[in-house]
């Protein structure tokens, strides 16, 4: 059987969790061979793609719980501050590039600061750098500028497609109260 | 007087906070526990521990209705988070007590030093509390403006706006002014009267206990500062400009209002966890290796024991010397030896012969080399030893 061009790096980079982006050539490999990866990731790991116009990944029951709540207390709290200095947080996440410096003044005056402290990705500038660069980084939600700027790729609408839906449940929880 | 053991009781909370915390909540609504809402806690809960709440002291009698005793609802308030707002002028109030012992302090600096030290005491307890009731208010009008801006209720724009401007007018305003230290009436500014007051004394004054007393008054002063400057910037930051945020309102905030409120009880999104090996992992080809040699079948390796009956041999100087001494003169004292080694039932070793060797440093020998070129051999079980052939005479004998 003949498997499609850079099948291991593509099977590689999304078992290793990695978000693959319509700018990737192998994006457009796994496009073109849609059902075929479907098959195959259903097939050899139980295991479901999700393929947008921005970017694939796979979504699984095997899902690294703590990893994917820092990271969601991160955009939590940068949209809260964002918004809160008057920012379009939407626009900041799709368009802005970050500076770390940037990211450590809106940790360290936020109002949830006591959540940032007893974090250990968030706690100081280094470990969010770190976790930034290198938990974020690897997985393509990032993308490294230079040493310490940085912008958002298309993966940050998990995270907000997720704040969405938590509001929207407890919006249609308090009105069937 | 309690007859429980302290650890029984806090067991006890232990073990019904779920009632504890239902008759909290109704007395932070109501103001009190009607004792009809008492049964009907108690009742949905499925337990009668009417008497051991009131035996415990953590339930009073107020004519026929109950209330939480003040300790359990602050510790209940506090564990919970959940504090009451409080008024502006139950924190003034603490402007008048600091005032008024700052002022005594220092006028009764020179005089009794035990109430003085009490005065110091007292001044230092009222600061705490302050700064506690900023803290505590901070967090629960911190709480209040963010449902406010997450407005799970949907409450429409105008009673938003209502509402925002309640807290602002009634509390986010009136702590402003107490926490603002460029206010000369407010709390703060009277506190860095005291701090700079209790600094110069922690180093100047005589007497070593006030001395100590006021470097720990200097120290929660110092402390005190930092707390209040975080709330007052928590305050102009957040809390004043509430209007001007409510203004906008977002789903996504909403969402991210109430994870952040949450986090440990929501489950994250789907994030797949990274393998470590995937069948295409550069270790594969080493890990697989590994795991089939554990099979693959091995030649017994088998280590022998060194021969245990084996006897050491051990050198016996005074009878080779006597041997060597009865044969002189010696032609070739290498052949000698061997001759000697061979007697002997083992093979020959190095050490054997090295220590035949040492024979040749006795004084009563004299030796001589036969010529300088003539060599023999000793084959030894582990070498072959060239060795010259020495001629051994006795020392004095011609």
């Amino acid at each position: 059987m003949e498997y499609p061009e850079s099948h291991k790096e593509i099977v590689e980079e999304l078992l290793g969790g990695r978000f693959i982006l319509s700018r990737e050539s192998h994006y457009v490999t796994i496009k073109e061979n849609e059902d075929f990866y479907n098959l195959f990731f259903k097939a050899s790991f139980n295991h479901e793609l999700q393929i947008t116009n921005e970017f694939v990944r796979v979504i699984s029951d095997e899902t690294d719980e703590n990893l994917s709540r820092d990271i969601s207390i991160f955009f939590a709290i940068l949209c809260y501050e964002l918004d809160k200095h008057g920012k379009n947080f939407l626009d900041a996440l799709q368009y802005s590039e970050f500076s770390i410096e940037e990211v450590d003044n809106l940790f360290e005056e936020t109002s949830w600061v006591d959540l940032v402290h007893s974090n250990k990705h968030l706690k100081d500038s280094d470990a969010r750098k770190r976790f930034i660069f290198s938990s974020m980084g690897k997985r393509n939600i990032i993308e490294k500028i230079a040493d310490d700027r940085f912008a958002f790729t298309a993966a940050y609408k998990v995270f907000i497609e997720y704040a969405h839906d938590l509001a929207q449940n407890s919006l249609d929880k308090n009105t069937t109260r | 007087m309690i007859k429980a053991e302290p650890k029984t009781i806090l067991y006890f909370i232990w073990n019904y906070f779920d009632i504890v915390r239902d008759l909290f909540d109704t007395q932070s609504k109501e103001g009190i526990i009607r004792k009809e809402l008492l049964e009907i806690i108690l009742e949905k809960n499925k337990k009668d521990i009417k008497s051991q709440l009131i035996e415990y002291k953590i339930l009073r009698n107020i004519n026929d209705d109950f209330e939480l005793r003040d300790v359990y609802y602050k510790l209940v308030e506090f564990i919970l988070l959940e504090f009451r707002p409080l008024l502006p002028e139950e924190i003034e109030k603490f402007k008048t007590s600091i005032s008024e012992l700052f002022r005594k302090i220092k006028e009764g600096i020179n005089e009794d030093k035990t109430i003085l030290l009490e005065r110091i005491r007292a001044l230092s307890s009222q600061i705490k509390e302050f700064t506690d009731s900023v803290e505590k208010n901070s967090i629960r009008l911190l709480n209040e403006t963010r449902e406010l801006k997450s407005n799970v209720n949907q409450i429409d724009y105008r009673e938003k706006i209502q509402k925002a401007s309640f807290w602002i007018q009634y509390y986010i305003n009136p702590l402003n002014a107490i926490l603002d230290v460029n206010h000369s009436e407010s709390i703060s500014n009277k506190l860095l009267d005291v701090s700079e007051f209790a600094n110069q004394k922690r180093l100047s004054i005589a007497d070593e206990a006030i001395r100590n007393s006021f470097e720990q008054l200097y120290s929660q002063l110092v402390q005190s500062g930092d707390d209040l400057l975080r709330q007052s910037k928590l305050l102009t930051n957040e809390l004043l400009p509430l209007i001007e945020r409510i203004k906008t309102e977002s789903l996504i905030l909403t969402g991210w209002i109430e994870f952040l409120r949450s986090y440990n009880k929501v489950s994250p999104p789907n994030l797949l966890k990274a393998r470590k090996d995937s069948p295409y992992s550069t270790r594969t080809y080493l890990n697989t290796k590994e795991y089939f040699e554990q099979f693959i079948a091995q030649v017994e390796a088998v280590i022998e024991p060194d021969d245990e009956n084996q006897e050491r041999w051990v050198f016996n100087r005074t009878l080779f010397r006597q041997r060597l001494s009865d044969s002189l003169p010696v032609e070739n004292f290498f052949d000698w030896c061997t001759s000697q080694l061979k007697t002997d039932k083992d093979e020959i070793s190095n050490e054997k012969v090295f220590a035949l060797t040492s024979l040749l440093f006795d004084e009563d020998l004299e030796i001589d080399t036969a010529s300088e070129d003539s060599t023999m051999l000793i084959i030894t079980k582990t070498s072959k030893l060239t060795v010259p052939k020495l001629i051994l005479k006795k020392n004095g004998v011609s």
